[in-house]
């Protein structure tokens, strides 16, 4: 089987908030399309992995962009010394061998990309490569899965109407303060009385969401402040490196969250 | 050597002979002006002290004498040069009395300058100011200690033309200006001395308050007060009110204290959750709870946000030690109530201490403050100290009066007007888009009723800066822009204008469907793509069995030109459009109108997101915008009888019109943002006089809408415009229509160029 590269290898760790775990398993049974909803950074990626490795099925991660085409997601002709040969997509390997196709940022992709996968989400499950002449039928494992960060993309970049309503949908957030500082401390390897300190920093942060900032700092900007702490960074200048400036370049938010860092600690 | 030098002076003193006056004080000063003038400017010095005796009088060459030498020791000996050369000329400007006032000022404004490049600068500055307003330069001149106390020569050089222009031609306003009696000039002399400008950091810190607390209460600017009125952030009902500028205290900036102020007021808005009833308690009484009250609500911030402590304590400078005043011991116990680093050792302030800090599990519970702060009340009372309520500040400077935190039947009413003043106030601040929306909605409920044109009723929406050239800086909020819905008019007038034009009309719908026929174009030899280039394909097969490298540009896609351009159409209704234009016998605004609409049925076919608004303006007060269709709604009737309804009046505030539509513009989702001005004449307005002032203004408004990546252009209709437009614009973004009659044919032309 050529897909164990793609599978999971150790359990990646992850903390459940609700019952999304079991909803999603239930959803698997029924090989039903995902769409996973929430803010960058809050764990959606995450959570897939722990799906597919709970799940014991190989993953295949693709990371949309604007210039992606079909061919992209399904293959195409390569020239090799013989002539050409055909090479499947990431999309096309998942449908053929029965893996969970994960499509990262889908809407960053154009929506004429994006049509490719209908007739595979729905009861056909069926993905026709048009230039191969082939009609590939879809694994009993391959399951559809995106994500869709609906705050942060422009109103033109939308999904489709037709695209979104085949797909079943699981909104994620920034978990509860407590549970987030649980998973700070347990990925930075940070105590939690520290993990507690940047949990709040991170809130202040997403106070300012529409007061000058797009997006507060996300559980993985802390996570990341923490491991800087963990190297012995002081906690000012991690949260200054791994979340101020990465996070604005406006001079005046810049200095209302460094003075609100202050505050906090 | 000396024989020789006094040889020199005998002869330059012998050559003043017929102004003995003259010659005694030159040899009264001669030793001090030999020491700081090199002896080869000796002899144009006295020349110069002749022909200012010839041109001014022997009185300003006695004083020119007389201050040579400290100009000279201060700023060189240039200094004294160029103010010789000025000094004549300057008495033609403004007469010999202020040319008198000029020598004398000259060696303090030295002082202080301390350079000859600045002294020079100085000069020209001066001089400016003689040439603009002649009645206030020796008021200016009389105070230049003062007025350079605190300012460099480059803030001088803003604060004093800054002046001249708020004055707005009135000569009384000017005299007030530079005799510091205006209270505006006071402010900005300070702000020229190292002050921080509410306004200038109110964006980061509301930042700060939102990210802390997640609300930003309503913030009002306090106006300038009397200058012996201290000056600190307070509030009432749940509006902060704050200084225009701030120094800081002690060493911490201005900004930092701003910032103190409203982390305190903030923690009251938090935990002080009713104002408190006076009852029967004594002025020292309320002080005190007041200070217990200040020091409970910041603890309770503070087990929120430690860091807090870190901002207030700076400003918490009290000392142990010192002439026991109640004042003192208060200001000391504010101290031990939040600093723990600190020890006072006067029983009283101990024991307020104790029991602050005993009742520490019931912080929460406002009633301490009034049970603690009665008690320390009765105790200070019976220490005989002297508490003298008119004279009492609260300390340290960042906190608020206390005014709000108690219910005071009497401040309430007249505060409760200001309360009502700056929640107007903030209202225009609010989100403007959904004021947009608003003023939107009322326009197309007065649809159905006719709007009589005098009940014209504009809402003020938005406040932009405006430039001035002269001192090179913003003047903040100056042009106030509001939107006024538009008159109807009748759509027929519209639909009727594609009959006038036949040709051009069937040429835009030509145009129209060859842009939207355009296919697909096909990229072949493309290092990547969905499909193999066969050909290239071919060729690199060929390639490989020939035992070549092939190149790696086999694949071909299709790829689609995508337009997504949103275009503003900005029309200028200004009095002058109603001139009629000789060629064609219409009004300039008729035709503007016809080209619009032309333009707008190109738009509509092409399916670009657009919008037609139009502005005049009277003063900078009130800059009239009206939005006759905008991006969201169709190019339908309602927005041709619109069109159709506009009329030409007011004048033309190019400026502030484009900064109110590049904001809107700059709201487009697309990627390219095209803002179509449509004008007749240069910039003007009523209020101004200087020609240039609202061309470079507008110049300055194109620059900075360019930079958030709108494209301008501008169609003249004044064929003598071009140097104002092109400095306005840019030359390759103007385009001069000549003959103004054929502006409808052109306009919808001009279109498909700049956007095909």
């Amino acid at each position: 089987m050529e897909l164990d590269d793609f599978r999971i290898g150790e359990e990646p760790y992850y903390r459940a908030i609700g019952e999304e775990v079991r909803f999603y398993k239930a959803a698997y049974a029924e090989r039903m399309p995902i769409m996973l909803k929430g803010p960058t950074g809050c764990g959606k990626t995450r959570f897939i992995e722990y799906m597919a490795y709970s799940l014991d099925r190989p993953l295949i991660t693709v990371a949309c962009h604007e210039d992606m085409t079909a061919s992209d997601l399904v293959g195409r002709y390569l020239l090799d010394a013989q002539g050409t040969v055909w090479h499947d997509g990431p999309l096309t390997i998942a449908v053929r061998h029965g893996a969970i196709c994960y499509l990262d940022e889908i809407v960053e992709a154009r929506q004429d990309t994006t049509v490719v996968i209908h007739p595979l989400t729905d009861d056909r499950r069926v993905l026709p490569l048009e230039k191969r002449g082939e009609l590939v039928r879809a694994h009993p494992d391959f399951q559809l899965v995106i994500s869709y960060n609906p705050g942060y993309q422009s109103v033109l970049k939308d999904l489709k109407e037709s695209t979104k309503q085949r797909f079943g949908a699981m909104d994620f957030g920034y978990p509860p303060a407590p549970i987030e500082a649980e998973i700070v401390a347990h990925e930075a390897k940070i105590e939690r009385g520290m993990a507690d300190k940047l949990v709040a920093i991170g809130e202040r942060s997403r106070n300012l969401k529409g007061h000058g900032l797009d997006e507060g700092a996300s559980t993985r900007m802390l996570i990341q402040a923490g491991r800087l702490i963990a190297h012995g960074v002081a906690i000012e200048a991690a949260c200054q490196i791994a979340l101020v400036l990465p996070i604005t370049d406006d001079a005046d938010i810049r200095g209302a969250l460094t003075a609100a860092i202050a505050a906090s600690i | 050597m000396v024989s020789s030098l006094s040889k020199q002076q005998q002869s330059l003193i012998a050559s003043l002979a017929d102004q003995p006056e003259i010659a005694g004080t030159l040899e009264l000063v001669w030793r001090q002006a030999r020491a700081s003038l090199p002896s080869s400017l000796l002899d144009d010095w006295v020349g110069a002290c002749r022909s200012i005796a010839a041109s001014v009088g022997s009185n300003a060459a006695i004083a020119f004498i007389r201050n040579s030498p400290s100009v000279a020791a201060a700023a060189g000996p240039q200094a004294v040069m160029a103010l010789a050369e000025l000094t004549p000329q300057f008495a033609a400007l403004a007469g010999d009395h202020t040319a008198l006032a000029l020598l004398l000022a000259a060696p303090i404004a030295a002082r202080r300058l301390a350079s000859p490049q600045n002294f020079t600068e100085w000069l020209r500055v001066i001089k400016r100011v003689a040439e603009e307003a002649p009645e206030s330069v020796s008021l200016l001149l009389d105070r230049s200690g003062r007025v350079l106390e605190g300012l460099d020569v480059r803030s001088f050089e803003t604060w004093a033309l800054g002046g001249i222009r708020a004055a707005e031609n009135d000569p009384e306003q000017r005299l007030k200006f530079f005799a510091l009696l205006d209270t505006r000039s006071l402010h900005a002399l300070e702000h020229g001395a190292g002050s921080v400008a509410f306004t200038d950091v109110e964006r980061e810190l509301k930042a700060f308050v939102a990210a802390l607390w997640r609300t930003i209460p309503p913030i009002r600017v306090l106006p300038p007060a009397g200058f012996d009125t201290p000056r600190r952030t307070c509030f009432v009902n749940g509006v902060v009110r704050v200084p225009q500028s701030s120094r800081g205290v002690d060493g911490v900036g201005g900004k930092d204290l701003f910032r103190a102020s409203l982390a305190h007021v903030l923690a009251h808005f938090q935990f002080t959750p009713a104002k408190l009833a006076v009852g029967s308690l004594k002025p020292v009484q309320i002080a005190l709870v007041s200070l217990i009250e200040d020091a409970r609500v910041e603890q309770l911030a503070i087990g929120h946000f430690p860091g807090l402590r870190r901002f207030w304590v700076p400003f918490h400078l009290a000392a142990a030690g010192g002439v026991v005043t109640a004042p003192a011991l208060m200001a000391r116990l504010a101290r031990a109530l939040i600093d723990p680093d600190y020890f006072d050792p006067h029983g009283w302030v101990n024991k307020g201490r104790e029991m602050f800090l005993a009742e520490r599990v019931r912080w929460s519970d406002p009633a301490i403050s009034r049970s603690i702060g009665g008690l320390l009340g009765n105790d200070l009372g019976q220490m005989r100290a002297q508490f003298n309520p008119r004279t009492y500040v609260v300390e340290p400077a960042y906190r608020d009066d206390n005014q709000g935190l108690w219910d005071l039947p009497s401040a309430g009413a007249a505060a409760g007007e200001a309360v009502y003043d700056s929640v107007r106030f903030e209202q225009s601040e609010t989100d403007p888009a959904d004021r947009e929306r608003e003023a939107q909605g009322e326009s197309s409920a007065n649809v159905a009723q006719l709007v009589p044109e005098e009940a014209e009723v504009g809402v003020a929406v938005a406040r932009y800066p405006e430039w001035d050239y002269m001192i090179g800086r913003d003047r903040n909020e100056w042009t106030t822009v509001s939107e006024y819905s538009p008159a109807d008019g009748s759509a027929e007038k519209i639909d009727g204008i594609f009959e006038r034009y036949p040709e051009t009309a069937y040429r835009i719908d030509a145009l129209v469907q060859a842009a939207k026929v355009s296919r697909p174009t096909r990229m072949r030899r493309q290092p990547e793509g969905d499909r193999l280039d066969l050909e290239a394909t071919i060729g690199a097969a060929i390639d490989l069995r020939a035992g070549l490298t092939p190149s790696s540009n086999i694949y071909a896609r299709l790829e689609r030109r995508w337009r997504d351009l949103a275009v503003l159409v900005l029309i200028d209704a200004s009095q002058s459009t109603n001139d009629i234009v000789k060629g064609a016998g219409r009004p300039v605004l008729e035709l503007e109108r016809d080209a619009t609409s032309l333009l707008a049925h190109a738009m509509d076919g092409m399916g670009d997101p657009f919008a037609l608004h139009a502005f005049c303006s009277d003063t900078r007060e009130d800059v009239h915008y009206y939005r006759l269709k905008d991006f969201d709604t169709r190019w339908d009737t309602l927005a041709k009888r619109r069109l159709a309804g506009v009329i030409g009046k007011y004048s033309t505030r190019m400026g502030a019109a484009l900064r109110h539509a590049g904001r809107d513009l700059a709201a487009c989702h697309s990627y390219r943002k095209l803002l179509l001005l449509v004008s007749d004449g240069e910039p003007s307005d009523v209020d101004i006089a200087d020609r240039r002032y609202l061309v470079e203004d507008a110049r300055r408004a194109v620059l900075s809408l360019r930079h958030q990546g709108i494209d301008l252009f501008c169609v003249g209709l004044d064929a003598g415009g071009d140097s104002y437009l092109t400095r306005i614009f840019g030359r390759s973004n103007v385009i001069q229509l000549d003959h103004i009659e054929r502006l409808p044919e052109k306009l919808p032309l001009l279109y498909f160029r700049l956007a095909g």
